[in-house]
């Protein structure tokens, strides 16, 4: 069943990094980019450099296979599921900001430390939404935050906690209206030394952690595998994809502002609207 | 088997620890001690305290990832370019590591370490929440705010833009008539400037 | 064969252009490098194809060959003389099957070597003073100043941006000394090059804007003429930014948006980034029109 399960981990990973791709229209691309040369900038740090997509790859990895794909059945069956993605969540920063500094140049420097400024605020959010819908499950696993949606999708329950976690989502999948790490006005930031295969690594690595960030987000607030007819892990599937288009779409439709002012509303607007979302969820599990 | 990996974790956590003093940057040194204690979140999670164990992680990560931003403020130094010295003041530092070695070592050693395994069907996360919010909520609570107080007041003290202009320009509380003597101390002319702490570990 | 099936499918794929745009040629390069087919490159070391446009002073020459050697092999340049945008669209599409067919490369035009040896001078080999500063490798290291927000003693770091760098306008070279990314001091080390009238249209200034907002294909669908398809546009544009004669970022990038010329009187433009953060010192330069910009560097030359 582990080996099963293992293997559903990694085809999904790989489907749907591949969907993302398509969602993304950047499959020629990437076929393109794995065909050139890499350049090497001056003095970088190389191991950090190789290591970051590597990280950011393993971390999408880990963050899916908390995921359950069936009623009761996750790779990685922990009483404490939902922390595991928060760790991930976190790791997500550091390997950004490594994937910035590393190559030691002006643009991707700037683009590491205004990434962990907004990513560190994001976490917050994310946290407190993640909790709130531990409260009805009375568990952090995810595998019983499944079974206490048998009744009712949290989406229904708490309102508040995709749009939310929607935003998190942008932020760790470096998309649209939260990609402060390669932005255009930063030469795309982060990525703005990597060239050949290594760019195009860091982009898949980056599709990865957006069929992660999409599943969580499915089972958390969508029930995950449950649903009438269909087998779990197609709905895990197709609830996964739903997210996954609709992540890819606010990307490309809403526009970014500066980062001082989107810290502004992350601290502002976005953390007591989350502090709102765990208080009506505590006052429902009561 | 979970010995193995107990000793591995152990052995990752003591080498990244001893990283943190040999590499050249502040960066790279933050990131060797967090993942030391991401290594030491394993162990947790191997001895059967899968919350803390995790929690380690996630809360170490975060941690480290505010010291390493403000390194990279106080000095920015990309990719580690510019070498630096991770130790200083080496008696003192030596003294004050083998003071802690044999005081925590005493502790392992003489504290009587329970023997008996977890039962596999007991509530390990539960139990660690109730014991934190009801016998233990004093201490956690007094802890969780005194640490808030500290972040608002460090961040209020190190502001520039105080409540009676800014803080470097010998600032004047209001008098207590109108127009009367300021209250408390005067102010002696301009700010001196501190000396600047750098960061180093 | 495999290699060749393999470059047929990366032939496929948009071609990843760098633009460094020369005197005049602004307004065609956007239009051109809006067309589907041709993606534009935020950095060289995206792209394989470097197009140059119009003719470039001879000083800027060095900084166009390290342009080029910043693009990964194999690379090509395409130059951008009289031909017409049709034409150009189809060389630069040849050069990118002749790069993915694997027949033609281009070679450095500058000697591949630091400027200067490693001249460490501390006790462990560190550039500068107290482990900060100095200038190893011949580029200069951040050092320490007062913050000019809050005086506190951060690391500043001077860098030269431009002439080609696709977040300014082209030709502009900027000396910025930046602390984080908040500007502590600017000079124009190079004016932006003089364009016509046409690099004013609103439609194209428009989508200046809204490329560094994030938005691609919207900048790519205004440039064309079409609608953009995204929400939040001025709203993320913060208010107050690049006030100049009574109008804001914001307003002109609303007066794009309509369709209306927006023209600006002559700003001091040191004055105007001292203060800002580098997302904003970028945004506001896309929100002046290009004639605004290039009067605002050359003040004694006519535009």
């Amino acid at each position: 069943m582990t080996l099963l399960l293992a293997l559903a981990v990694l085809g999904t990973l790989l489907a749907g990094t591949l969907f993302a791709a398509v969602l993304d229209r950047t499959a020629l691309p990437l076929v393109a980019a794995f065909g050139r040369q890499r350049v090497e900038t001056e003095a970088p740090d190389r191991m950090n450099r190789d290591l970051a997509p590597a990280w950011y790859l393993a971390l999408a990895a880990v963050g899916l296979s908390v995921v359950p794909f069936a009623p009761g059945l996750a790779l990685i069956d922990s009483p404490v599921g939902i922390v595991i993605w928060g760790a991930c969540e976190a790791l997500t920063v550091v390997t950004v900001f490594l994937h910035g500094w590393s190559p030691n140049a002006p643009f991707p420097l700037i683009g590491a430390y205004r990434y962990a400024a907004i990513g560190l605020p994001v976490m917050l959010p994310s946290m407190f939404v993640l909790i709130a819908a531990a409260l009805p499950a009375e568990s952090l696993s995810l595998v019983a935050i499944v079974e206490s949606q048998r009744e009712i999708w949290n989406v229904v329950r708490q309102p508040l906690g995709l749009p939310l976690f929607l935003v998190v989502a942008l932020a760790l999948t470096l998309r649209g209206p939260m990609d402060y790490a390669d932005a255009a006005d930063i030469a795309s930031g982060t990525s703005a030394e990597d060239s050949g295969p290594a760019r195009a690594a860091w982009q898949v690595a980056r599709l990865a952690m957006l069929v992660s960030v999409s599943a969580i987000a499915a089972t958390v607030f969508l029930g995950g595998p449950l649903g009438p007819v269909l087998p779990g892990p197609v709905w895990l599937w197709l609830k996964t994809a739903v997210l996954m288009a609709l992540i890819v779409w606010l990307g490309d439709r809403v526009a970014r502002t500066t980062p001082s002012r989107m810290l502004g509303i992350l601290w502002v607007v976005l953390l007591p609207l989350s502090f709102l979302d765990l208080v009506i969820s505590g006052v429902l599990a009561l | 088997m979970t010995d193995l990996a107990v000793a591995l974790l152990a052995a990752f956590a003591v080498w990244t620890g001893w990283r943190v003093f040999r590499v050249d940057s502040m960066v790279r040194a933050s990131f060797s001690l967090m993942l030391s204690f991401v290594a030491v979140g394993g162990i947790g999670v191997l001895l059967s305290a899968p919350y803390i164990g995790v929690a380690t992680v996630f809360m170490m990560a975060v941690e480290m990832m505010v010291m390493a931003i403000f390194m990279v403020m106080f000095m920015m130094n990309p990719a580690g370019l510019n070498p630096m010295m991770m130790v200083h003041q080496h008696r003192l530092s030596i003294g004050a590591g083998l003071v802690a070695f044999i005081g925590l070592g005493a502790a392992v050693l003489l504290s009587p370490l329970p023997r008996d395994p977890v039962p596999e069907e007991a509530q390990v996360v539960a139990q660690l929440g109730h014991e934190l919010l009801g016998p233990s909520m004093l201490i956690f609570e007094t802890a969780g705010v005194t640490l808030l107080a500290t972040m608002v007041g460090a961040v209020i003290l190190s502001s520039r833009q105080g409540r009676y202009g800014a803080a470097d320009e010998g600032a004047r509380p209001p008098g207590l008539t109108e127009g009367g003597e300021p209250a408390g101390r005067r102010p002696e002319g301009g700010g001196g400037h501190g000396h600047h702490h750098h960061g180093g570990h | 064969m495999a290699v060749t099936r393999f470059g047929s499918l990366a032939a496929r794929a948009p071609v990843p252009i760098f633009a460094a745009i020369g005197p005049g040629r602004q307004a065609d390069v956007e239009r051109l490098l809006a067309r589907r087919g041709l993606r534009r490159a935020h950095s060289p070391r995206d792209a394989a194809v470097l197009l140059v446009s119009g003719d470039l002073p001879d000083d800027m020459l060095e900084a166009l060959s390290r342009v080029h050697a910043q693009l990964p092999h194999p690379r090509a340049t395409v130059r951008w003389i009289d031909e017409t945008a049709d034409e150009i669209a189809d060389r630069l599409r040849d050069a990118w099957h002749d790069l993915c067919a694997g027949v033609t490369d281009e070679e450095d035009r500058l000697p591949d070597v630091p400027p200067n040896e490693w001249k460490g001078v501390g006790p462990h080999g560190q550039g500068g003073e107290g482990m900060m500063g100095g200038t190893p490798y011949g580029r200069s290291m951040a050092m320490t100043g007062p913050d000019i927000r809050d005086g506190l003693q951060l690391d500043r770091y001077t860098a030269r941006i431009g002439p080609f760098a696709p977040m300014l306008p082209p030709g502009l070279v900027l000396e910025v000394t930046l602390q984080g990314d908040v500007i502590c001091d600017a000079t124009v080390a190079n004016a932006a090059f003089a364009q016509p009238a046409g690099a004013d249209a609103p439609e194209l200034c428009a989508g200046r804007v809204v490329r560094l907002l994030g938005l691609e294909a919207a900048a790519d669908r205004l440039i064309e003429g079409k609608r953009p398809g995204a929400v939040w546009l001025r709203g993320a544009v913060p208010s107050g930014l690049g006030l100049a004669e009574g109008t804001e970022a914001r307003g002109r990038l609303g007066a794009w948006l309509a369709g209306e010329v927006v023209t600006v009187a002559p700003v001091d433009l040191p004055d105007f980034l001292e203060g800002a953060e580098w997302s904003e010192a970028a945004l506001l330069l896309a929100s002046l029109p290009p004639s605004a910009i290039i009067r605002a560097t050359r003040p004694t030359e006519v535009a």
